[in-house]
C-alpha cells in the first residue's frame, strides 16, 4: 500500500516537493528553538554548586591602572584595610574578595595544555579563603585554600569535579600536579618567569558561575594571598558581602560610605546577587523568548498554509476518491489514504532533516555550545520530530473529512 | 484593464476567504518582523534628534592592541586620542569623551542608580541636544575642573521631584555637582550621547587616565564636509603607526579607527576582524542579508504553496480563458497584480502591527527611555521588502499557471 501511494505522491511531485521543503525548513526552524530550550531545562535540573542568601556583590573601581609594581602595592594595601573595615561592620558575616563571582557580566576563562598535548579549558577565579564559607561551596574530596598554603612553593588550586575527571580520570585527584607542558606556539617567556606548578588540593562538586540556565563546564580556582608575597599577583576585582539576617537594603548607604572612607578614591557598585541573578537568567530567557515567539508564528503561518494546500488537493481529487469510493473503498480508507500521503511527505522532509542536522557535531563547536550533551541534541530532535507530525496531522484532519464527505455519484459525475 | 483586473482581484479574494486570510497572515507576519527589526536599527545607528549631523560624523569607540601573542581589545586611551587624533586635517571638531559608567546616590534612603558620563565641551557642540533648563558646560568649565553637571528630566524628577534643577546640586559616586542644565532623555540604545549624569571630564577622581593609551576613552569627529572623510579615516590610520606602545614585546601595533556608527557595529560583530583598520561594514550587510534571507525561506514556501493552490483551484477558469485566446503574459500580468494587492493590503496590516509591537517594546522597558517609531524611511524599506516579497512568491505560481494545458484545465484540472 505504500508503495502505491508513493506512486500517487510521485506522480504530483512538483507541488509535493514544495510542501516537503516547507515542512523540512520548519522542522529546522522547530529544532534551533527546541534544542536551546530543552538545553536550558536540562542545565536548571543540575546543582549550581552555591547558594547566594543575602549576598552583595560590591564592584570595585580601583581608578587606576596598577601595571606599576608601586601602584600595586598601595592597592593591595587599601585592599586589605577594606576587608578587614568590612569584617568589623556588625551588620556582615562573611567578606571574600575575588576577580569575579556568581552572576557577574565577567568571565575568566583560560587552558592548560597537559604533557602529550591535550588542550584542557576551563574558566577561572582566584579568590580569597573566605570564598567557600560565602557561598557554601560544597567540597567532595580534599580541602579549600587556607593558611596551611601560606608556605608551600607550588601554587595550589582547587577544581571541579568535571574537570577533575577530565585531566585525572579515574585517579584520584588530590595531591596531583596538573602535568603541563609549554605550547610551542605560544609567547616566549618571560626572562624572570617560573613554570607555575599547580597542585590540586580540592575538589568541588560544581560551579556553575553563570547560574541555573548556563551549561556546565570545568572551573578551577586560585587562591588570592594578597599579603605581598607576590609582588606582580593582579588584585580581585569584587568583593561580596554576606549580611546577617534582618539586615535591611537602606544598610547599603552606610557600607558604600564606610568603603569610601577606607579606600578613597576607589569607587564602588553593590548589587543583592538575587538581583544580579534575575538580570542573567533573562540574558539567557529574553534572546530564546524572542526567537522561541518568532518560531511560533512562523509555524502557525506553516500550519495554516498546509492545511490550505491539503484542502485544495482533496478538493482537486474529488474524481479519484469517487472512483475508488465507486470501486468499494470505505470512508475510511479514502480518510487514510489522505493522511497517509502526508505523512509519508512529513517523514521525507524528517529525513532529510535529521540527516542534516546529525552533520552539526562535526563541525567545530564553539566553546559555550560544547556543554550541549548527546541526550539533550538527541532528545531534541525527538521533540522537534514528534511535534511535526503532530502538527501536519493536525493541517491533514479537517481537509481529510472533507474527502469522506464525497458521494461516489457526484464525483463520478465530473466525468 | 488594470482596473478591471483590481475589480476581479478583490472578488476572487473574496470568494476563497481561508486562502487569503492565510496569505495575508503570512505576509504581514513576515513584514512586522522585517520592520521591526528595521526600525531598531535605524533607531540605533540612523540620525536621530540628538545625532542629526551622522552623514559628516565620525567615531572612534572600539581600538584594538595587538602582537604575535595576544590582542587586547577595548575602548582607546585618553593619551591616543589627545596626542593623535588633534589637528586632523578636514576636522571642523573633535570631542573626547568617556565610555560612561553607572554612579550610584543615596537620597532620604533610597538609592540612585544613574548612567555618568565625562566629556569634554566640545560634545555639547557636536551634538544636538534639547534643553529644557540652563545650557552645557564650556571650555573655562572644564579647563578648572569645576564640579558642574548637565543631568536629564529623569534625574531630575528622581532627585528634586517636580521642582526645578537649576541651581541644586546633587551627590554622585562621593562627588558633588551643580546642576548647570537639564536635557530631555536620551534613548540608551544612542550609546554616544546616552548619559543621565554629564560632567567634564576632569573633575574625575584622580589623573591617571591622562597617561594611557587603551581604556574607557572615545573620540568623535564633525568633518567640515563629506569630501574631506576618507582623509581623517586615513591621517588617523597612519598615525596610529607611529604610537610608542607600551609593551612592544606583547603589542606591536594600535588600531582604533574612526568610523560611522555602523561601521563600528560591523567591528563589533564577530565576522568583524578588528585588527583590521578598514571598513568591516560589507560583512555585516552580508551577515544580515544571509540572515535575512534564512528568515524569509519559510514564510516565501509557504505563500509559493498556497499561490499555486490558488491557481490550480481556478484552473477551470484559466482554461476557459485559454480556450477562447487569452495569451499567457496577460493571465501572467492578472495574476501577478493579485498578488501585488494581496501583499499590499498584507503590509498595511503589518504596518499596524509593528507600531503596536513597537509601542510594545518601548514600554516593556528593555531599553531605557527608548521611544521606537516607524519613521518614512522605515516605511519606505518595508514597501519595497513587500513588494520584492510578493513578486518572489508569485513568480513562479505565475509560471505553473502560463503552462497549464487548456485541455486539462478545463476539465478542472491536472493531475500533476
Amino acid at each position: 500500500m505504500i508503495r502505491h501511494l508513493a506512486r500517487l505522491i510521485w506522480n504530483r511531485k512538483r507541488q509535493n516537493f514544495l510542501l516537503t521543503v516547507e515542512i523540512f525548513f520548519s522542522f529546522l526552524t522547530l529544532f534551533g528553538v527546541v534544542l536551546f530550550a530543552v538545553y536550558f531545562a536540562n542545565n536548571a535540573r543540575n546543582p549550581i554548586g552555591y547558594t547566594i542568601d543575602r549576598l552583595w556583590s560590591i564592584g570595585v573601581d580601583r581608578k587606576e591602572a596598577d601595571k606599576d609594581l608601586a601602584v600595586k602595592a598601595r592597592h593591595r594595601e587599601t585592599y586589605r584595610q577594606l576587608l578587614m573595615a568590612l569584617r568589623g561592620m556588625p551588620e556582615v558575616e562573611v567578606v571574600a574578595a575575588a576577580s569575579t563571582g556568581p552572576y557577574a557580566n565577567s568571565n575568566w576563562g583560560s587552558n592548560v595544555r597537559l604533557v602529550g598535548g591535550r588542550q584542557v579549558r576551563f574558566g577561572v577565579n582566584k579568590v580569597t579563603d573566605d570564598f567557600r564559607e560565602l557561598l557554601h561551596i560544597p567540597l567532595v574530596a580534599g580541602r579549600w585554600f587556607s593558611r596551611e598554603d601560606d608556605g608551600s612553593t607550588w601554587t595550589p588550586v582547587v577544581i571541579n569535579r568535571r574537570m577533575a575527571t577530565e585531566i585525572f580520570g579515574d585517579v584520584d585527584p588530590i595531591g596531583q600536579v596538573i602535568k603541563e607542558e609549554r605550547d610551542p606556539n605560544g609567547p616566549p617567556p618571560e626572562p624572570d618567569e617560573k613554570a607555575e606548578v599547580k597542585r590540586v588540593i580540592g575538589v568541588v562538586e560544581e560551579f556553575r558561575q553563570d547560574g541555573e540556565l548556563s551549561g556546565s563546564g570545568n572551573y578551577l580556582f586560585y587562591r588570592f594571598r594578597l599579603d605581598g608575597s607576590e609582588a606582580k599577583e593582579a588584585l580581585p576585582d569584587r568583593v561580596f558581602v554576606r549580611l546577617r539576617p534582618g539586615t535591611p537594603a537602606t544598610f547599603e548607604e552606610g557600607l558604600v560610605k564606610r568603603a569610601m572612607a577606607v579606600a578613597n578614591p576607589w569607587s564602588f557598585e553593590v548589587q543583592p546577587l538575587d538581583t544580579m541573578r534575575t538580570d542573567k537568567l533573562r540574558q539567557y530567557t529574553i534572546p530564546l523568548m524572542v526567537v522561541g515567539t518568532i518560531a511560533a508564528f512562523l509555524l502557525m503561518m506553516v500550519a495554516l498554509g498546509l492545511t490550505g494546500v491539503v484542502w485544495q488537493n482533496v478538493t482537486q481529487r474529488i474524481r479519484e476518491f469517487g472512483l475508488r469510493r465507486a470501486k468499494g473503498a470505505t470512508i475510511q480508507n479514502v480518510r487514510t489514504q489522505v493522511l497517509v500521503e502526508l505523512l509519508i511527505m512529513t517523514s521525507l522532509a524528517l529525513v532529510s532533516g535529521v540527516a542534516l542536522i546529525a552533520q552539526l557535531p562535526l563541525l567545530p563547536i564553539p566553546s559555550d555550545l560544547a556543554a550541549i550533551t548527546a541526550p539533550v541534541f538527541i532528545g531534541s530532535i525527538a521533540v522537534s520530530v514528534i511535534a511535526i507530525y503532530l502538527l501536519t496531522l493536525a493541517c491533514g484532519w479537517y481537509p481529510s473529512r472533507l474527502a469522506t464527505k464525497i458521494q461516489p455519484a457526484e464525483a463520478l459525475h465530473y466525468e | 484593464m488594470l482596473n478591471h483586473y483590481l475589480v476581479l482581484a478583490v472578488k476572487v479574494l473574496l470568494r476563497r476567504k481561508f486562502f487569503t486570510f492565510i496569505s495575508l497572515f503570512g505576509i504581514s507576519f513576515t513584514l512586522l518582523v522585517l520592520t521591526v527589526v528595521t526600525a531598531l536599527f535605524d533607531h540605533a545607528f540612523g540620525p536621530g534628534p540628538v545625532e542629526p549631523r551622522q552623514d559628516r560624523t565620525l567615531y572612534a569607540e572600539q581600538a584594538m592592541m595587538y602582537g604575535d601573542h595576544g590582542a587586547w581589545s577595548s575602548s582607546g586611551g585618553f593619551k591616543l586620542f589627545d596626542t593623535y587624533a588633534r589637528n586632523l586635517p578636514g576636522v571642523e571638531r573633535l570631542s573626547l569623551y568617556q565610555g560612561g559608567n553607572t554612579v550610584y546616590s543615596y537620597v532620604d534612603g533610597r538609592k540612585i542608580a544613574s548612567a555618568l558620563k565625562r566629556t569634554d565641551d566640545e560634545f555639547w557642540r557636536i551634538l544636538d541636544f534639547s534643553f529644557l533648563e540652563g545650557g552645557p558646560y564650556g571650555t573655562a568649565d572644564v579647563g578648572e575642573a569645576r564640579f558642574v553637571a548637565v543631568i536629564n528630566a529623569t534625574t531630575r524628577q528622581r532627585f528634586f521631584g517636580n521642582r526645578p534643577g537649576l541651581g541644586q546640586t546633587l551627590e554622585a559616586d562621593g562627588q558633588r555637582f551643580r546642576v548647570i542644565g537639564v536635557v530631555e532623555d536620551v534613548s540608551e540604545v544612542r550609546r554616544t550621547p546616552y548619559a543621565e549624569i554629564w560632567v567634564p571630564f576632569t573633575t574625575a577622581k584622580t589623573d591617571a587616565y591622562k597617561a594611557e593609551i587603551m581604556g574607557g576613552w572615545n573620540a568623535m569627529v564633525l568633518a567640515r564636509d563629506k569630501a574631506s572623510m576618507p582623509l581623517i579615516r586615513q591621517d588617523f590610520n597612519s598615525r596610529l603607526l607611529r604610537v610608542e606602545l607600551p609593551d612592544p614585546k606583547m603589542f606591536r601595533a594600535i588600531v582604533a579607527p574612526f568610523e560611522t556608527k555602523i561601521e563600528g557595529l560591523a567591528r563589533m560583530m564577530p565576522t568583524g576582524d578588528r585588527r583590521d583598520p578598514e571598513s568591516q561594514l560589507w560583512k555585516l550587510v552580508g551577515f544580515l542579508t544571509v540572515l535575512a534571507l534564512l528568515f524569509l525561506l519559510v514564510p516565501t514556501v509557504n505563500l509559493v504553496n498556497i499561490n499555486i493552490s490558488r491557481i490550480m483551484e481556478r484552473a477551470s477558469e484559466i482554461g476557459v480563458r485559454k480556450a477562447f485566446g487569452a495569451p499567457s503574459r496577460t493571465l501572467v500580468g492578472q495574476f501577478l497584480v493579485e498578488n501585488i494587492l494581496l501583499t499590499l493590503v498584507g503590509s498595511v496590516i503589518g504596518f499596524v502591527l509593528s507600531v503596536l509591537a513597537l509601542r510594545a517594546i518601548s514600554q516593556s522597558g528593555l531599553f531605557t527611555y527608548a521611544h521606537f517609531t516607524l519613521n518614512p524611511r522605515v516605511f519606505v524599506y518595508g514597501i519595497v521588502a513587500a513588494l520584492a516579497f510578493g513578486l518572489l512568491s508569485g513568480v513562479y505560481p505565475a509560471w505553473r499557471m502560463s503552462r497549464l494545458n487548456p485541455v486539462d484545465a478545463l476539465r478542472g484540472g491536472v493531475s500533476r
